[in-house]
């Protein structure tokens, strides 16, 4: 394994241990925040490290006593790993994202340690109401405020587009891995994908450029030829947290190549990048409200953005046969439009497979079985298609 | 301790009886409404009928559809459409049930889905009388869901249904002034509703093509504010000890202040209600034959059990007296309406429901409730698929376990959905509770 990526898959296994590490290292303060939407990017030019906490793999105890068991994973997880101590490190929490799930744990986070202070700045889920911009810019104003009152610093326009250059640059390399693998000029598993993401959820933005620049300077062009028998597919879903590596092994292991995706811990989370010209909080404001054309959110609303045509658009153009979709248990979201994703799939003669996952209790032999079913169901389509 | 035989059961009120025949005639009436030539508009959440009503459009709401049915025991065919189109059974179960009469209302529509599920003909019913929406409004406090919801149904009608979006700030308090219904957080957030709301009633004009009736809607908001007052002076008798009404009485009340019409019949109602828990308090007559417990309930109803739980109480000597669902919501501040320019206080209101607010400020009202109603114990009914309701149960549990020293109980159910209903679990730990607080009654004689 590349220098680079034995790097990301050590923070990624360990994401708090590294921003502890940050801290003792650097002095200075780490800021959580929480999934979808929220722009680092402010948090960031304060002079913190931002770190997106994640979901974990222990299984949760004490967390039972905070929240019920028909929560999603990572709304448990955090209100587990909080009550365990595992965040104390972090010195402030700010989010912005309306979803019932994830506000009810913020909440629940914010009662089980009083002393932190957890601001949440609600960014308005619907996109393209006539006052979503002039909205959504105020928020991410207060949500600056509160930053600088919290950190006791000042926020200038040029901290926060530097900060937006050095996050666009974060994305364009990662984007250019996407290209590169989607044509076949590097080889990425998507366990590899998901050490390059979620670090940079983590990581200070700097040093994951330089490892990435690092990374595609050795890589690029050294797309492995996928063996004959190996199917491409394209999996969707998990809008917060990352998938099992478990689960991606499987899904690997069964003969699929993954060629793309629009998880969050994936393409979703570098989809867009923000202006660099302007104001720099009417930029932020922008990739907003812009990131759901882009790669659609469930959380966001949007009357002429569907899920379902563009997956399925997507999908075609990444030459997958398919399309797996990870859906976490107790995801409302994604539970209101997978029937949608359905219908337009089956529609289209396109195969798709459903996995829910959970936390704890998922069944690898069970999935196993499916994933195997579903690659020879897809092996046995395309024999046919070359056959006529 | 387990009763097996119904030997007690609730002494309900007479003034439900009017209630029932409100509900049934706003539902008659609003199944006729495309036959009257009136608009229909399905909406979620807040309570937007008044607005509506001045606008002289029809209006269904979301949940009480769903609820009804289920208080029918007619919810098993919309939830069994929306299952077979896909929609998982842990969705929200009001939006699961209200999807699937969506669906179900379309197979009279020319341009509805035409792949319903196979053998859905035989599922006709009460759902299928909902007339199909000429307008959505979506205004859901707190709960993504409820926007969720409203954007599938928009997308269930093949998007032809025009649709308005309230988006509801959540009082979540980032500042130490933030302090419940006052603080700048507040009064921007109710600001911002009551420029949506104002934007809404642009939209029903343009979808009537009429002027807004301003004045008709002062004169419903009349009544509407007269009819929430006189539920909070009856409510507020019924700390008396016993208890003249239940829990289970004021969830038979929440249609006059959530969607029926507001006009004199609502006033009348709560008058009559007030009136007769007043001759119960000169009488002595309790809720429940005999009072020896008095609990709290917290979580909203399980609309299929209503007169079941009442009897299942009253048979333990116990009256939920109050609860969260019931006391916190439904116009419950009503004396900040101004009724000759009700938006600002219509704003205030929906913005400070129970599920509005934040965990924090739940917790000061539940233990104020606690504390005014003489409450011994607390009833958390985990809702199944409403997180938005239950999701601060365990901070509430504690809370209220370390300031009161009241006993607990915390049982699974849901609203419209009867499979999450576990009687035995119910019994067994209800029963825990009610000998623990005889424990902490005989250790206080002690003391």
């Amino acid at each position: 394994m590349h220098t680079a990526l034995k790097k990301f898959k050590a923070v990624s296994v360990d994401p708090n241990g590294y921003a502890q590490q940050w801290k003792r290292e650097n002095g200075g303060k780490v800021v959580g925040t929480f999934a979808m939407h929220f722009p680092a990017e402010i948090i960031h030019a304060s002079g913190a490290l931002p770190v997106l906490l994640q979901a974990d793999n222990e299984p949760i105890t004490v967390g039972h006593a905070g929240m019920y068991p028909f929560f999603c994973s990572y709304t448990r997880s955090l209100v587990d790993q909080n009550a365990k101590g595992v965040f104390d490190y972090v010195d402030l929490i700010l989010f912005g994202d309306h979803c019932v799930q994830l506000l009810s744990a913020a909440d629940v986070i914010r009662v089980q340690k009083p002393d932190r202070h957890v601001g949440f700045h609600q960014l308005i889920p619907a996109l393209k109401d006539n006052w979503s911009f002039e909205n959504a810019e105020k928020t991410l104003r207060s949500a600056i405020a509160d930053i600088e009152e919290q950190m006791g610093v000042n926020i200038s326009d040029a901290d926060l587009s530097n900060s937006i250059a050095l996050f666009n640059r974060n994305r364009d390399l990662i984007r250019e891995i996407y290209d590169l693998r989607r044509a076949g000029e590097m080889t990425i598993t998507s366990l590899e994908m998901q050490y390059i993401v979620k670090s940079s959820m983590v990581m200070d933005k700097a040093a994951h450029n330089d490892l990435l620049a690092g990374l595609l300077a050795d890589m690029k062009g050294q797309g492995a030829e996928q063996s004959g028998g190996v199917v491409p597919v394209f999996l969707s879903g998990h809008m917060c947290h990352a998938p099992k590596l478990e689960l991606l092994t499987t899904i690997e292991d069964c003969g699929t190549a993954v060629v793309d995706d629009d998880l969050y811990h994936g393409f979703r989370y570098v989809s867009i990048n923000a202006s660099e010209d302007g104001d720099p909080v009417k930029s932020l404001t922008d990739w907003y409200i812009d990131r759901n054309v882009v790669v659609p959110c469930p959380t966001r609303l949007d009357p002429a953005v569907d899920w379902d045509g563009w997956l399925l658009d997507r999908v075609r153009a990444s030459g997958a046969k398919g399309l797996i979709v990870l859906l976490p248990k107790f995801c409302e979201p994604h539970y209101f439009y997978y029937p949608r994703i359905k219908k337009t799939f089956e529609e289209a003669g396109l195969p798709h497979l459903l996995l829910e996952t959970e936390h704890e209790t998922m069944a690898g032999g069970d999935v196993r079985t499916r994933v195997e079913a579903f690659t020879e169901m897809l092996k046995q389509g395309s024999k046919d298609t070359a056959a006529a | 301790m387990n009763v097996q035989a119904p030997i007690k059961t609730a002494n309900r009120l007479q003034a439900t009886k009017m209630n029932n025949k409100l509900v049934s005639e706003y539902w008659e009436e609003l199944f006729r409404a495309p036959e009257e030539g009136k608009l229909v508009c399905w909406y979620e959440g807040i309570q937007l009928n008044p607005i509506l009503q001045a606008a002289d459009v029809a209006w269904c709401h979301g949940e009480a559809m769903s609820a009804l049915l289920a208080a029918r025991n007619e919810e098993l065919p919309s939830q069994q459409m929306a299952e077979e189109l896909g929609y998982d059974r842990e969705l929200c179960s009001y939006a699961r049930t209200h999807v699937g009469c969506a669906a179900m209302t379309q197979r009279s529509t020319p341009e509805g889905i035409t792949a319903l599920p196979e053998g859905s003909a035989e599922l006709k019913g009460l759902a299928e009388r909902m007339p199909v929406p000429d307008m959505i409004i979506s205004a859901y406090p707190f709960c993504s869901t409820g926007q969720q919801w409203d954007d599938i149904l928009y997308r269930t009608f093949g998007k032809k249904v025009p649709i308005f979006n309230i988006s509801m700030p959540w009082i979540w308090g980032n500042k130490a002034s933030a302090k419940y219904i006052s603080g700048p957080e507040f009064e921007e957030a109710t600001a911002f509703m009551v420029k949506q709301l104002r934007e809404c009633i642009s939209f029903i004009e343009e979808q009537t093509g009429k002027p807004y009736d301003w004045d008709k809607l002062t004169e419903i908001m009349t009544y509407t504010k007269k009819a929430a007052e006189l539920k909070l002076e009856a409510q507020d008798l019924c700390k008396a000890t016993p208890s003249p009404a239940s829990f289970f009485e004021w969830t038979n009340s929440i249609a006059p202040v959530n969607f029926l019409p507001g006009d004199q019949k609502i006033v009348d109602y709560f008058t009559n209600k007030r009136d007769e828990i007043q001759r119960r308090i000169n009488d002595g007559v309790g809720s429940v034959p005999e009072e020896r417990y008095r609990l709290f309930w917290d979580g909203i109803m399980n609309w299929n059990k209503i007169g079941w739980l009442a009897d299942k109480f009253a048979q333990y000597d116990a009256c939920v007296v109050s609860g969260r669902y019931t006391h916190m919501a439904f116009w419950q501040e009503p004396q900040v309406i101004d009724v000759n320019d009700p938006l600002e206080g219509m704003a205030i209101n929906y913005l400070s429901c129970p599920i509005s607010i934040s965990a924090p400020q739940i917790i000061d009202k539940v233990v104020e409730h606690c504390e005014d109603y003489k409450i011994d114990g607390l009833l958390l009914h985990g809702a199944h698929t409403c997180r938005a309701f239950s999701y601060p149960q365990f901070l509430i549990a504690d809370a209220v376990g370390k300031r009161l020293e009241m006993p607990v109980a915390m049982f699974e159910g849901d609203m419209v959905d009867e499979s999450y209903y576990k009687d035995e679990i119910v019994n067994s730990r209800v029963e825990a509770m009610l000998e623990q607080i005889d424990a902490k009654r005989a250790r206080d004689r002690w003391v």
